[in-house]
């Protein structure tokens, strides 16, 4: 798996390619890690695998799961004041291959939609679970990545595996 | 890519990749309605400016934004626009408010992200000598840069407290005087905020970041007044030369993050059929009067009081380290607020329209509410000259006062620039400049001293990744959208 920041006007991007869709998770995670933290290259994660934690996602597409995954890593980056780095992925499934059009969804606005809208989608089809070690944002000097942005996010299969672009608002 | 024409003066026309601009008449440039573009698009540009505009994809986002159902008259670019992700940065969309529909990403992901300027009565002399000193208790006092706490740190009830009642909290708490909600926007409260539309992860964001600048763009800067443009005007905003003033760029934080893409996601899933029509999915819109529609602009709202109670806490700590550095209370430093204005910002606005009322959702993002003398929405002591619009500079180059100007309820839907808009990408700028001989030039040849969390945010925001703020304020003066007030440079800056 690989990672490349990317300039953008305001913001940064990341294209990162990988031989399977976990691995190339993994690497706009590592991405978004690099986009925060220009230590993160000398930095060697420890082995002790208590300093990890879970992270876990769910969507309704594979764009969609790496936009909810790389979303969450922002949270618990604020919540647990630990920038995420060292991510794996443990799994990543597809539960359910039936056809979106025939899902339905869980959340109640669905039901206010008017006729500009299509049918809802199943949001918890596609399932992640990922861990990452914490760094204690004191003990570095890291850069706020503010959100993650669909801005030309593109997820695809090649001949070799996976690539995957995606712009972080700073 | 270029002008066409012979003679600059006659330029009728501008092309750049692909977009043909007409000139209408000076600074204002509009993009015909094409395919399936609902209304034209207009760029308010010097020639200079344009091109610079042109370099980047703003004006393939401006184009894509005409998509979007409801757009009124036309989807306009600011002077200071540039790339952003869906929207342009400064872009203003005002779109009809019963059959058009609202678009969380043209709206931005730091919602109520925006300036105020607190006035003091001291003079640059006043501070000569002690910038150090200054500078080090700010940083030292006001959280900054990632991780860096806020100057509240609470529980999710209390940040329940603040979205729902903005700078009345904080007037309660402590953190503000009566005078402080008379010199902000909507008095600093913004009515229809429902903190139960925000989600709990916003709020556990928000929870220990009340009160803190972040990183990137945003600062806090004691800055000195150089020029003042308009002595009557620049005599009711209480702005003099040589006096010295504070300025602080923030926004609502994780918080209002959160909540753009909470939102985001929720219309992606729920108004696909609209999605599908727009030419970028960063576009996502919920129809006006549905469900999501309204739940969005409850939970906007409930995230633009969490955002002035942000700035009103900095602003308020900044009185006190104020109080100690110079050794006297800040009342007797006559520590008040100018004004509050927001830069990225919805809000349901009444507009005439070829001579009908209109209401509508204008969206502002990267641009300045910046209405007229005489508008009933400006505060009573400045509605006989017109709302201050502040646009912050970058560090070398100094921010500006401005008045709503008295055309930009016709030209702009009531707006203008938010700043100098960026010219070059932080990677970029962090493989042309270092952060340490930034910092240090700054404080030799320009007298400004600054201290960061990061070495790297000096890099990325050194002066010369931004684009030249006196022409962008130029344009807006000469447009009659924002007239120039006052000119002010930094002395001290702080900065995640």
């Amino acid at each position: 798996m690989q990672y490349e920041l990317r300039p953008h006007t305001a913001d940064v991007g990341v294209a990162a390619s990988g031989d399977t869709l976990e691995e190339t998770f993994a690497a706009v995670a590592e991405g978004l890690a690099a986009a925060s933290w220009d230590g993160l290259e000398a930095f060697e994660a420890p082995n002790d695998s208590s300093a990890r934690f879970d992270v876990t996602a769910v969507a309704e597409s594979r764009e969609a799961l790496l936009f909810e995954y790389l979303d969450e890593l922002i949270y618990q980056r604020d919540i647990r004041l630990e920038l995420p780095v060292d991510n794996r992925i443990e799994s990543l499934e597809c539960v359910d291959e039936s056809d979106d059009s025939t899902a339905v969804s869980e959340d109640s606005a669905a039901t206010a939609d008017d006729s500009m809208s299509a049918s809802a989608v199943a949001i918890d089809r596609w399932r992640l679970e990922a861990s990452a070690h914490g760094v204690s944002l004191e003990s570095i000097d890291a850069r706020e990545i503010k959100a993650i942005t669909y801005a030309d996010m593109r997820l695809e299969e090649t001949d070799s595996g996976w690539e995957a672009y995606v712009v972080f608002d700073v | 890519m270029g002008l066409a024409g012979e003679d600059p003066h006659m330029t009728e026309t501008f092309d750049a990749d692909g977009i043909t601009l007409e000139r209408v008449r000076e600074y204002v440039w509009e993009m015909p309605q094409t395919g399936d573009m609902r209304v034209p698009a207009r760029v308010l540009a010097s020639e200079a400016l344009l091109e610079e505009i042109s370099q980047d994809r703003t004006l393939e986002q401006l184009r894509n934004a005409t998509h979007l159902p409801g757009m009124t008259k036309h989807a306009i670019c600011m002077p200071d626009g540039h790339q952003g992700y869906g929207f342009p940065v400064g872009g203003v969309g005002a779109i009809d408010a019963e059959n058009g529909c609202i678009s969380p990403g043209s709206i931005g992901y730091d919602i109520n992200c925006g300036v105020r300027m607190m006035r003091t009565n001291l003079t640059y002399e006043d501070l000569q000598g002690r910038e150090r000193d200054l500078v080090n208790a700010l940083f030292e006092a006001i959280p900054s840069g990632l991780g860096g706490g806020g100057v509240v740190e609470t529980d999710v009830d209390t940040v329940e407290a603040i979205l729902e009642r903005g700078v009345d909290w904080a007037l309660e708490h402590g953190y503000a005087v009566e005078d402080d909600l008379l010199h902000c926007e909507d008095e600093g409260v913004r009515a229809g905020a429902d903190a139960s539309k925000v989600s709990e992860k916003a709020k556990n964001r928000g929870k220990n970041q009340i009160g803190s600048l972040g990183s990137g763009n945003h600062f806090l800067e004691v800055q000195r007044v150089t020029d003042i443009f308009d002595a009557e005007v620049g005599d009711a905003f209480g702005l003099e030369a040589d006096q010295i003033v504070v300025l602080i760029h923030c926004g609502s934080r994780g918080l209002g993050h959160q909540t753009c893409n909470d939102y985001l996601r929720k219309i992606e899933r729920h108004h696909s059929g609209l999605l599908n029509q727009l030419p970028d999915k960063e576009l996502a819109a919920a129809p006006a009067g549905s469900q999501l529609a309204e739940e969005y602009y409850a939970a906007m709202n409930a995230a633009i009081n969490f955002a002035w109670v942000n700035r009103q806490l900095i602003m308020h700590r900044t009185r006190e380290v104020f109080a100690d550095v110079f050794d006297r209370s800040w009342e007797s430093m006559e520590m008040e607020l100018l004004y509050d204005v927001a830069h990225n910002i919805g809000k349901k606005e009444r507009h005439t329209v070829d001579g009908e009322e209109r209401d509508l959702f204008v969206h502002r993002k990267g641009a300045t509410r910046a209405f007229p003398a005489g508008h009933p929405d400006v505060p009573r002591s400045y509605r006989d000259v017109g709302q201050p619009v502040i646009i912050p500079g970058s560090m070398g180059a100094g921010s500006y006062v401005l008045r709503g100007g008295e055309h930009s309820m016709d030209v702009s839907f009531g707006s203008t620039a938010h700043g100098a808009g960026r010219l070059m990408s932080r990677t970029q700028a962090k493989q042309e400049y270092w952060g340490e001989t930034v910092q240090a030039e700054l404080e030799d040849t320009q007298q400004v001293f600054v201290k960061a969390q990061s070495g790297a945010t000096v890099a990325e925001e050194a002066p010369g990744v931004y684009k030249d703020v006196d022409e962008v304020v130029r344009v807006s003066d000469a447009l009659g959208i924002g007239d120039k007030v006052a000119r002010t440079f930094p002395v001290c800056n702080i900065k995640g």
